[in-house]
Order: C-alpha cells, then sequence, then structure tokens
C-alpha cells in the first residue's frame, strides 16, 4: 500500500469530523439541555441589550400614590410584574437588572480568568520554584471558603459595584491558574511541542501559539460554569447589601434584601428577582454542561 | 498512619503562615488608620504618635507582624469593637449554632443525595435518571438565599407550618451548658423544647444542604456508574453473591471514595454558604456575626472571624484526607 493510498484511508475513516469547533458546535446543537441553556442564555443576553427598548418605564422612576397605601400591589395588566416598595415597575428593574447580573458576571470572570491564565501558564510551563510558589499562593486562597473570601476583599475595598466584581473575579483566580497549569503540564511533554522546540522556537512562542490553543478547551467549559457561579456570589453579595450602594441600582441580588420583610403581603417581589436569577444562572450551567461534553475528545466525530 | 498523619499537619503549617500573612495585610490595607479609628479624626498628631508607639504601629511591617503571630500564637485575638469583648469568646458562643445547622444541613443532603445517586445510577437511562439529574442541575442553579426565601415563603408564611427566624421560640425557656439547642433540649429532658428547636432547624438545613445535595447525588451517581462495571462485581454476581450484599459491600465501599471527598469540600462550603442561610433566618451563628461585622466596620472580628472559618475549613480538608487511609487501604501503604 501507498502512502497516498494510507492517506486517503484515513481521510475516508473521519468523514464529518470538521475542525475542533464546528465539530463541537454541531454536538452542542444535538444536546438537548445545552439547546435549552443556549435559549436561556440568548434571552438573557437579549433582554440586557434591549433593555431601554423592551422596558416600560425608567427602573429608578418611582411614584408612591401607586402603592395605594399597601405594600404591595401584585401583577396587574399595567404592571406585570406588580409595583415595588417604592411604587417602581418591577418588570423595568427586573429588564434592567438583567444589564447588572451579564455585566458583573462577565467582568468577574474576565477578571479571574485573565490572571489565572497569566499565573497558571508561567507556573505550568516554567516549573520549578516558580510553579511552588504559584501553587503554594493558590492553596492559600482555596483554603479560604470563595464567598467568604469575596467578603473579606469588599470589606477591604469597600462595598460597590466594581469592588463586588473586582472580589468575585479574585475569588476565581486560583480555580483558573490551576486548571490552566494542569492543562498545561499535560500538553507540555506533546510530540508537537518537541517538535517547535527542536527547531528552535521561541519559548514565548511556543507557549503562546503551541500549547495555550490545546490547552483552552477546559477552560472555556470552566469560564461558562464559573459565569454561573459568579452571577450566584454578586447576588449574594448584593443581598447581603454589600453591592452596588445606591439602592435605586436596579441589581437582582440587591432587590431582594428588603423583601423578606414584605412576605406577607408582596412575595412576587422575592419571588421575581429570584427566578430571573435561576434561570440566568441555570442557562450558563447547561451550556458549561454541554460545552464539557462537546468538547470532549474522546466522543469527537460522534453524536 | 502516623507518619501520614504528622506530614500532612507539617503541611498545614505553611498554609496557616500564608493566612495570617494575607490577613495581616488584609487589615492594613482597610481604609483608615488604628489610630484614627480609636481616637477619631480630629485627634492631635502627638496622641497619634503616642497611640501608635503603645500598639506598635511605629515598628518596620515585618516586626509588627512577627508580634501579630506572637499574639495569635498566645490566643489573644482582638477584642470586638462593639461589644467590648473578646473576639474569641464570642465566636466560641456563636459557633456551635453554625455547627448545629452546618451537621443538620450535611445529615440531609447526605441520607438523601446518597440513596438517590445509588438508585439513579441502578436505573441508569429510567425517568428516576433523567429527573434526578435535571433535579441536581436546578439545585445547583439556585442561589441558596433565594431558595431560602422561597422556603421561608411557602412553608413558614403561607403554610405557617414552620417558624420563620430563630433558633427557638422565645416563650420556651431552658438552660444552654452546651449551646447546641438540641443538646441542651435533650439534657433538660425536654422533649417539647426539642421538638420545637428541630422545627427552626429544618427550613435553614434544607436551604444550606440544597447544593451539597446536588452535588453529592450527581457525584455518588458517576461513581457507582464507574464502579458497577468492574470486573470484582461482575465476579461477585457471578458466584452468586446475594444482590444486596454486592450493592452494599461491593458497589457502594467502593464508590465511597470520591463521595467522601465531596462531603468533605462540600462541607467547608457549608461555613460560606451558612453566611447568607443564616442572614435569611436571622439564625444568631457565624454567618449573621461576620455580616453585623461588616456593616459595623467591625474589623477585629472580621479578621478573626475569617481566619477561624479558614482554619476549621484547612482542617476539616485535613480529616477528609485522613478518612481516605480508612477507606483505601491502597493510600495508607503509599
Amino acid at each position: 500500500m501507498s502512502i497516498a493510498e494510507l492517506e486517503s484511508r484515513e481521510l475516508q475513516l473521519e468523514p464529518s469530523a470538521g475542525g475542533l469547533w464546528s465539530d463541537a458546535w454541531r454536538r452542542l446543537r444535538h444536546n438537548r439541555g445545552a439547546v435549552i441553556g443556549l435559549v436561556l442564555v440568548g434571552t438573557f443576553v437579549f433582554v440586557a441589550i434591549f433593555a431601554p427598548l423592551i422596558a416600560p418605564e425608567d427602573p429608578r422612576f418611582q411614584d408612591l400614590s401607586r402603592l395605594g397605601g399597601s405594600c404591595c400591589p401584585g401583577p396587574s395588566a399595567d404592571h406585570w410584574f406588580g409595583i415595588d416598595a417604592l411604587g417602581r415597575d418591577e418588570l423595568s428593574r427586573i429588564l434592567y437588572g438583567a444589564r447588572y447580573s451579564l455585566l458583573i458576571g462577565v467582568v468577574s470572570v474576565a477578571v479571574g480568568l485573565s490572571i489565572g491564565l497569566v499565573f497558571g501558564s508561567i507556573a505550568g510551563y516554567v516549573g520549578g520554584a516558580v510553579d511552588s510558589v504559584i501553587m503554594r499562593l493558590t492553596d492559600i486562597m482555596l483554603s479560604i471558603p470563595g464567598f467568604l473570601l469575596a467578603i473579606g476583599i469588599v470589606a477591604m475595598l469597600g462595598p460597590g459595584l466594581i469592588q463586588i466584581m473586582i472580589a468575585v473575579g479574585v475569588t476565581q483566580i486560583p480555580i483558573f491558574a490551576r486548571l490552566i497549569r494542569g492543562s498545561i503540564l499535560a500538553q507540555r511533554d506533546n510530540d508537537f511541542v518537541l517538535a517547535a522546540r527542536s527547531v528552535g522556537v521561541p519559548k514565548r512562542t511556543i507557549l503562546s501559539s503551541h500549547i495555550l490553543p490545546n490547552a483552552i478547551s477546559p477552560v472555556i467549559v470552566q469560564g461558562t460554569l464559573a459565569l454561573a457561579t459568579a452571577i450566584i456570589d454578586v447576588a449574594g453579595l448584593g443581598y447581603l447589601g454589600l453591592g452596588p450602594q445606591d439602592p435605586s441600582t436596579p441589581e437582582w441580588g440587591t432587590m431582594l434584601t428588603d423583601t423578606t420583610r414584605y412576605l406577607q403581603t408582596a412575595p412576587h417581589l422575592a419571588i421575581i428577582p429570584g427566578v430571573a436569577i435561576i434561570m440566568s444562572v441555570l442557562g450558563f450551567n447547561l451550556i458549561g454542561d454541554g460545552l464539557r461534553e462537546a468538547l470532549d475528545p474522546k466522543l469527537r466525530g460522534r453524536g | 498512619m502516623l507518619r501520614f498523619v504528622v506530614r500532612r499537619l507539617l503541611l498545614l503549617v505553611p498554609i496557616l503562615l500564608g493566612l495570617s500573612l494575607l490577613v495581616f495585610f488584609w487589615i492594613r490595607a482597610l481604609p483608615g488608620s488604628p489610630a484614627t479609628a480609636l481616637l477619631g479624626e480630629r485627634a492631635t498628631a502627638q496622641a497619634i504618635e503616642a497611640l501608635n508607639k503603645q500598639y506598635g504601629l511605629d515598628k518596620p511591617v515585618h516586626q509588627q507582624y512577627f508580634a501579630y503571630v506572637k499574639q495569635l500564637g498566645s490566643g489573644n485575638f482582638g477584642t470586638s469593637q462593639t461589644s467590648r469583648r473578646p473576639v474569641f469568646e464570642e465566636f466560641k458562643q456563636r459557633l456551635p449554632a453554625t455547627i448545629e445547622l452546618a451537621v443538620s444541613a450535611m445529615l440531609f443532603s447526605v441520607l438523601i443525595g446518597v440513596p438517590l445517586g445509588f438508585l439513579a445510577a441502578k436505573r441508569y437511562g429510567s425517568f428516576f435518571d433523567q429527573f434526578s439529574l435535571v433535579a441536581s442541575l436546578l439545585g445547583i442553579s439556585i442561589p441558596i438565599f433565594v431558595l431560602a426565601i422561597i422556603l421561608k415563603y411557602v412553608f413558614a408564611v403561607k403554610l405557617g407550618w414552620l417558624p420563620t427566624v430563630g433558633r427557638m421560640s422565645v416563650l420556651i425557656n431552658i438552660e444552654h451548658p452546651t449551646n447546641f439547642y438540641t443538646i441542651d433540649a435533650l439534657l433538660a429532658g425536654d422533649l417539647e423544647a426539642f421538638w420545637d428547636v428541630i422545627k427552626h432547624l429544618i427550613l435553614p438545613a434544607i436551604a444550606l444542604g440544597s447544593i451539597p445535595l446536588a452535588i453529592i447525588s450527581r457525584i455518588t451517581r458517576a461513581s457507582v456508574l464507574d464502579v458497577q462495571n468492574e470486573d470484582y462485581v461482575r465476579t461477585a454476581r457471578a458466584k452468586g453473591v446475594p444482590p444486596r450484599t454486592v450493592d452494599g459491600r461491593h458497589i457502594l465501599r467502593n464508590a465511597l471514595l470520591p463521595i467522601v471527598t465531596i462531603i468533605g469540600l462540600q462541607t467547608g462550603l457549608l461555613l460560606s454558604g451558612a453566611v447568607l442561610t443564616e442572614s435569611v433566618f436571622a439564625w444568631p451563628g457565624i454567618g449573621t456575626w461576620l455580616v453585623e461585622a461588616i456593616e459595623a466596620r467591625n474589623y477585629p472580628v472580621l479578621q478573626a472571624g475569617i481566619l477561624f472559618i479558614a482554619v476549621i475549613f484547612v482542617l476539616v480538608n485535613l480529616l477528609v484526607d485522613l478518612s481516605y487511609g480508612l477507606l483505601n487501604p491502597r493510600i495508607r501503604l503509599s
């Protein structure tokens, strides 16, 4: 058998396998959970972007006369999600709240991911004492439960929107750093790295254009799941009153803060933002799980 | 085994030192200097200098850090700014409430999560299996405090079956020698009080246990699926071991290792979940203590509180690692 024949044979064995990404996308589309996740996240992103066009009112507009002497009017034809304790339209606040949750989630994961990426790849590629120092540092950070670490950082920086983004981002640094280090260690001794090294490719280029692209898929999965965690943590910090200090900010967690007082008369004020948080978190979790399966090299070419 | 324990304990030292360093610099990065916090904004320069000298704040940073570690070593964790009581004393008084809550939450999640995951794996692909997967996905997607609020609304406010806040009804009066109210009630021999304490525990424990429940059932399912196709399980079946014994002795025992890991990890994480749960149910534990400290900018409490929790977290993880040795003789040898 000639070499050409062998090659044509191999090509026949993998007829449908396009690139890693088109293959993964195809499998993601066939995963029912992931599709639901995409719809949920798609809606969430759409609402976040077009909130000013969809929302019936300014989320900060107050009209106490609408309360009618009690707290608080429930859903009605004019106000689908009811009125909150300060006479604001709950639907508008929920719609605008999507902006905050999305923004906070993306920024904090970006903080954690980028810093984790730098430290993790240095640790994994350089190795030795540098690796030990970075790994011990992550050990220490991981020895404080993430949410408490975030509380500690907020106490240091003071409450506020930007502060909670940083705090939640910092708690994710060690997770990403370890993940990337492990992934790089697994790639470092591959043949293509050896080949690149033997033809004299500089270390930095090997790391950035040979190792990282191959080590990235677990990071994408973790990044998606981290968005879910970030939204939960940020809502939790907001609920504790550590979020935006301007109480008119329509952040979902902050909106829940005082609602336990009105549970008897106005349960919708607690349940609606709660459901909004659950839906967005669920969406990211579903996509993350779907991606994990879709990017698993053991399953490539199937589905 | 002893060498293993000693080595693990030695590994604690750098982690604890690192933690103390982190907390030390954290407290120094907080807004406002200790002198102005104690003396007020309008203190004279001399007064500030005198105070800095008195507390050693004029010394170089590394000396301050050594002094701080020495102070920690002698068991002095500072004084709460609001109550003027030693921080450690307050911590000891509040810890039982949080432990009681965390243990109940863990019991709830293990007692339901392990059988749920086991049955799901045994009926792989069935409706029950699908249901358990969806339920566990929902479990990790619902923030603890949202679930806590929903539970409180349904079972406490709407149905009125369970109390809304606190650890015990105000009408009941018993002695509190241990501050574990369940134990206190039993010591007093007061069954009515005991039932009252249990009723107060149910909702917070379910809320706090929801995430561990979801994760434990998921891991149990995956682990049992892995183990039940092993050769030794087939051998046991082939030689006619009763199914019940195979389930218990061959499958569950071997599937237990990852389950124990996750239980340990989750126990540590319960401490941070407790902050939110306690705040919804006005539970007088470590969580509300920390939240109150944040609101009042009570830094000594925050500093020591976070240090204590980190130490507990590390110790729990150590216990988990040690329990591997008991469950898996292969690790004990190496």
